[in-house]
């Protein structure tokens, strides 16, 4: 058998960015593999080669839209300093850059499909472990109240945010993002003990300074 | 698997029940009259003859399995006078997932929660549960406020937060996340709504 690393390189990404796509607009039951294929600019069968089920597909489209999300976060993350000015950020990424329809639609299969399950939850663990992280810094230094364990207030917070999310993805316009994001704040805050926009103004305003 | 076996079961409950089931095991997209009528044993002209669509059926089956858990829900008295602030504790005990009668409406709650999402004829029937949901655990508050236990707030807001976090919990709980557990869910939902309603957290741990 003819080794095809090459072919595998390029296809399998856009086939996956194309299944991402087409799932997110039309929900994965309406999604055929011939959308797929289509929007990829391959064949059916160039769809199947890569994918036995759609739920295969859409576990690894999944994986391409949270290595992306995790991209940006894990950039954004280095230019702050404050863990403040970080939490912040996350909080505002998941409301503004974060595609919930794709997220939502993941929690639908996993109820029946055990890749799928397995796959969220594996990327489930690696986000509250990036908001743990930068809980625990911020404890370290004293700006966040050591009261509650990073681990706990790390999962709170994850699992108001898959609720918000749910509420506003359902509830729209009576449920706006901008108050998802104003709850997640005054819950954090209030976890933390902390004026989370004052700590990282006064931090940003810091940076500015010595510039 | 059915929660309740009332002596007399007439026809459209029994196809609502089998429905319901099947929702719960399946998936709302996997539902098909034909074997909703076979679980129900009933011809599929007789699901049709109650049911026009469908939709309608999902619709009314889901409706069918929130009043009865809104039934069981306040069938039990406690035999002692609750305070507002144990009254909300046990309302928040019963929006848990725990095994048990609750889980399959939890199942059933968050299928059609998620497939609401996607589909827009789903979700007329999700918004109205949700809102009849949230009247529900709204009162509990405010009645808490009008008799002093509970600091001023929105009761609307502040049951909006309770829901989401029962959301969030409820999904990961049927994803079957080691994470998390009915005992974290409780006892967090108890610190945050303490702190919004200024209570002692333990006060709203049933």
């Amino acid at each position: 058998m003819s080794p095809r690393p090459h072919i595998e390189h390029i296809r399998k990404p856009q086939i996956l960015a194309a299944a991402a796509e087409v799932i997110t607009e039309r929900g994965l039951a309406a999604t055929r593999i011939a959308d797929i294929a289509e929007r990829a600019g391959t064949s059916a069968s160039g769809v199947l080669y890569w994918f036995a089920t759609k739920d295969e597909l859409l576990a690894e489209a999944l994986t391409v839209d949270e290595e992306r999300f995790n991209e940006y976060v894990t950039e954004r993350l280095v230019t702050l300093r404050s863990p403040s000015a970080k939490l912040l950020m996350l909080f505002e990424a998941c409301v503004d850059d974060y595609d919930w329809s794709l997220w939502i639609e993941v929690w639908s299969r996993a109820l029946h499909d055990d890749k799928t399950r397995a796959a969220r939850q594996r990327f489930d663990d690696r986000w509250r472990e990036m908001i743990a992280r930068v809980i625990r810094t911020g404890q370290s230094s004293g700006e966040f109240a050591r009261t509650h364990n990073p681990d706990q207030v790390a999962l709170t917070l994850a699992t108001l945010i898959d609720g918000l999310a749910l509420q506003v993805t359902l509830r729209d316009p009576l449920i706006t993002s901008g108050q998802m994001l104003e709850t997640c704040i005054v819950t954090a805050e209030r976890l933390l003990e902390v004026d989370l926009r004052a700590e990282a103004a006064a931090s940003e305003e810091q940076v500015a300074e010595t510039a | 698997m059915s929660k309740l076996a009332p002596a007399a079961q007439d026809a459209r409950d029994r196809i609502l029940e089998a429905a319901c089931e099947l929702i719960a095991e399946d998936g709302i997209d996997e539902v098909r009259i034909a074997r909703v009528a076979m679980r129900a044993g009933a011809s599929t002209a007789l699901v049709h003859h109650y049911f026009s669509t469908r939709e309608e059926l999902l619709e009314q089956a889901l409706l069918h399995s929130f009043e009865l858990a809104g039934d069981e829900r306040f069938g039990e008295e406690p035999a002692e006078e609750l305070t507002a602030t144990r009254r909300l504790a046990r309302m928040i005990e019963e929006c848990l997932p725990a095994s048990g009668t609750r889980e399959r409406d939890w199942v059933l709650w968050v299928e059609l929660w998620l497939r609401a999402v996607r589909d827009p004829s789903l979700r007329p029937v999700a918004a109205q549960l949700y809102d009849r949901y949230r009247t529900w655990l709204a009162s509990g508050i405010r009645a808490g406020v009008d008799a002093g236990e509970f600091q001023p707030c929105d009761p609307d807001a502040v049951a909006d937060h309770a829901m989401a976090l029962l959301d969030g919990f409820g999904i990961r709980a049927m994803l079957g996340d080691p994470s998390m557990g009915s005992d974290r869910a409780r006892s967090t939902i108890a610190r945050l709504l303490g702190a919004e309603l200024g209570v002692d957290a333990n006060e709203l741990e049933w």
